[in-house]
């Protein structure tokens, strides 16, 4: 059997079975293909997982997920370290660090103005020339211990691309939210209501266009806050349609179709009325 | 096949959302192979899922619903349907009836169990527009009679599927009335989002006749279903909203190009033509 057809069997799974499962679901998988290292690894790279939290050596938190991970070790935006050490970790190039490093400090302002609290963090990787990519991740949780709960993971892929011949770059943008909502009580029982969405977006933007080989530390600054910003600005609009759209899904559509299941009014009751309306609106249409 | 890899694809297929049972079949059997001798190994897993999730079936020949249940269930593995004084048996994997066959209750609660079918129909067809069904059984050597009801929409062209299920127990000897409601609703646009729900009940039930019963049911999945509607607004406006703004206290979008300059804690200089408001 092609290995194509399991890794969609597997993501049409994932994509049905209860998306408070994942992780677990995403294990069984994997236990299921032991022979297969690759069918592994592109499991792990296709399917967004809650973001966990370590404290990194300067005990400040940070994300992980498969992006800082090498082996059994992640590597900390802030101090660059991996935890537990490693001896030939990967790393970003040190031009790509810096960028890093300012990406990261810029997404936690955006994580104080939209958060409040919770935890960033960014990790970039080279790609051929100066093409590269990243990801931008947050997380919060609320209601620790009350009656309603929730947790939300924010995780953003991207890729930015030279444009051949022009100062542009060509950002390509996915979005994945996963947000769990728990109450539970005497009255109301146990409601959980949990999932993900993704979504997409991108665009060609200006750089400034820096000497490839420029070792003017003013010219790589100016070209790290365009990617920055390009980047900021793409994360922030398709952050807020899907805040919107997650509000549409959770609160609206579920609740709508819930009272497609049962309906609180007697359905004949319903009849009456509707048969009422309709008598009143054509004896009216005939006066 | 392993027996572990059984016992794998049986717990996904215990986790199928409603209406979604042939799909996950289908990923399982991509998964672990599709010969028949495969698919026999799945049939436990099957069968248990038709069971606790109130499949219903369309006996063929007649209009008749009826949900497959433990209650229901026969010792020879087909099910009974007391309304129709009817027995069929049932296809697991393909969720589909044959071979019906008159079938007479017998019950020291027979008249009980008849008097609770016909306020269980009336209750039902007032309040489930969807796939109504539901089936009333006596349990536990005959001691005690479930009353299983539901209802289920399905619209997988627009990326959603849901199930009710109510599934009370009265026991004649103390009247008392236990059970639990659960709700379920997939949607899967771009996404995967569930609602799963459950309430436990647990009343007396005085007089314990069926008309008191069945007003007692009423009652409860009013009030559940209105603390349900209750609840999604509360988490709107409570959790929902402390997790993500919608936008920054200033009502405004970031000023991109003035973000390096900006530290933590010292709002000013952001947004250019408003000053912090904390």
């Amino acid at each position: 059997m092609a290995s194509k057809d399991l890794i969609e069997a597997s993501n049409d799974l994932l994509r049905r079975l209860n998306p408070k499962n994942t992780t677990e679901n995403l294990n069984s998988l994997i236990s299921l293909f032991r022979n297969d290292p690759t069918l592994t690894e592109d499991l792990l790279s296709d399917t967004d997982q809650p973001l966990l939290v370590a404290r990194d050596s300067e005990n400040r938190e940070y994300l992980l997920c498969d992006w800082n991970r090498d082996g059994d070790s992640y590597r900390s935006p802030w101090t660059n370290k991996y935890t537990p050490e490693l001896e030939d970790g990967t790393y970003p190039s040190d031009a790509l660090r810096n960028r890093e490093i300012a990406a990261n400090q810029a997404f936690d302002v955006y994580r104080e103005l939209y958060y409040d609290r919770g935890v960033s963090s960014v990790y970039l990787w080279n790609q051929e020339n100066n093409d590269f990519a990243g990801v931008v991740l947050f997380k919060k949780s609320v209601g620790d211990g009350a009656e309603s709960k929730g947790t939300w993971d924010s995780i953003h892929v991207f890729e930015a691309k030279a444009v051949p011949g022009k100062a542009k770059f060509s950002y390509k943008l996915t979005s994945t939210v996963i947000l769990n909502m728990v109450s539970s009580g005497e009255t109301i029982g146990e409601m959980d209501l949990s999932g993900n969405m993704t979504r997409q977006s991108g665009g060609i933007f200006d750089v400034y266009a820096a000497d490839l080989d420029s070792d003017r530390e003013q010219d790589r600054e100016r070209v790290d806050a365009d990617h920055i910003a390009n980047i900021g600005k793409l994360v922030e609009d398709l952050e807020l349609d899907m805040r919107n759209l997650l509000q549409e899904v959770y609160f609206g559509k579920a609740k709508d179709v819930v009272a497609n299941l049962r309906s609180v009014q007697s359905l004949s009751q319903a009849n009456r009325d509707r048969l009422v309306h309709q008598e009143m609106i054509s004896s009216m249409s005939k006066r | 096949m392993s027996t572990d890899a059984i016992e794998t694809v049986s717990g996904f297929i215990l986790d199928a959302p409603p209406g979604e049972l042939k799909d996950v079949l289908s990923d399982v059997k991509a998964l672990i192979g599709d010969d028949d001798e495969i698919v026999q190994e799945l049939i436990p897993a099957v069968a248990q899922y038709n069971k606790e999730q109130l499949v219903v079936v369309k006996l063929p020949g007649s209009s008749v619903l009826v949900p497959v249940s433990d209650a229901n269930e026969l010792e020879d593995g087909r099910f009974c349907d007391v309304e129709s004084s009817s027995s069929f048996a049932f296809d697991h994997l393909n969720q589909k009836a044959s071979n019906v066959q008159s079938w007479t209750l017998e019950s020291q609660n027979a008249d009980l169990i008849k008097s609770l079918v016909k306020a269980t129909s009336t209750h039902v067809s007032e309040h489930y527009p969807s796939n109504p069904a539901f089936t009333v059984a006596p349990i536990e050597n005959d001691s005690k009679v479930a009353i299983n009801l539901t209802g289920a929409k399905f619209s997988p062209a627009n990326y959603w599927n849901g199930r009710w299920r109510s599934m009370y127990i009265f026991d004649p000897s103390s009247n008392m009335l236990t059970g639990d409601i659960k709700v379920d609703v997939h949607y899967y646009e771009d996404g995967n989002v569930r609602l799963l729900s459950k309430n436990t009940l647990e009343i007396e039930i005085p007089g314990g006749s069926a008309s008191e019963i069945i007003k007692a049911i009423s009652k409860k999945e009013k009030d559940y279903q209105a603390s349900l509607n209750e609840e999604f607004e509360t988490m709107n406006q409570g959790a929902f909203k402390a997790l993500r703004r919608q936008l920054p206290v200033t009502r405004q979008k970031i000023d991109w190009q003035k973000i390096g300059s900006y530290r933590l804690g010292q709002k000013v200089g952001l947004f250019p033509t408003h000053q912090a408001q904390e």
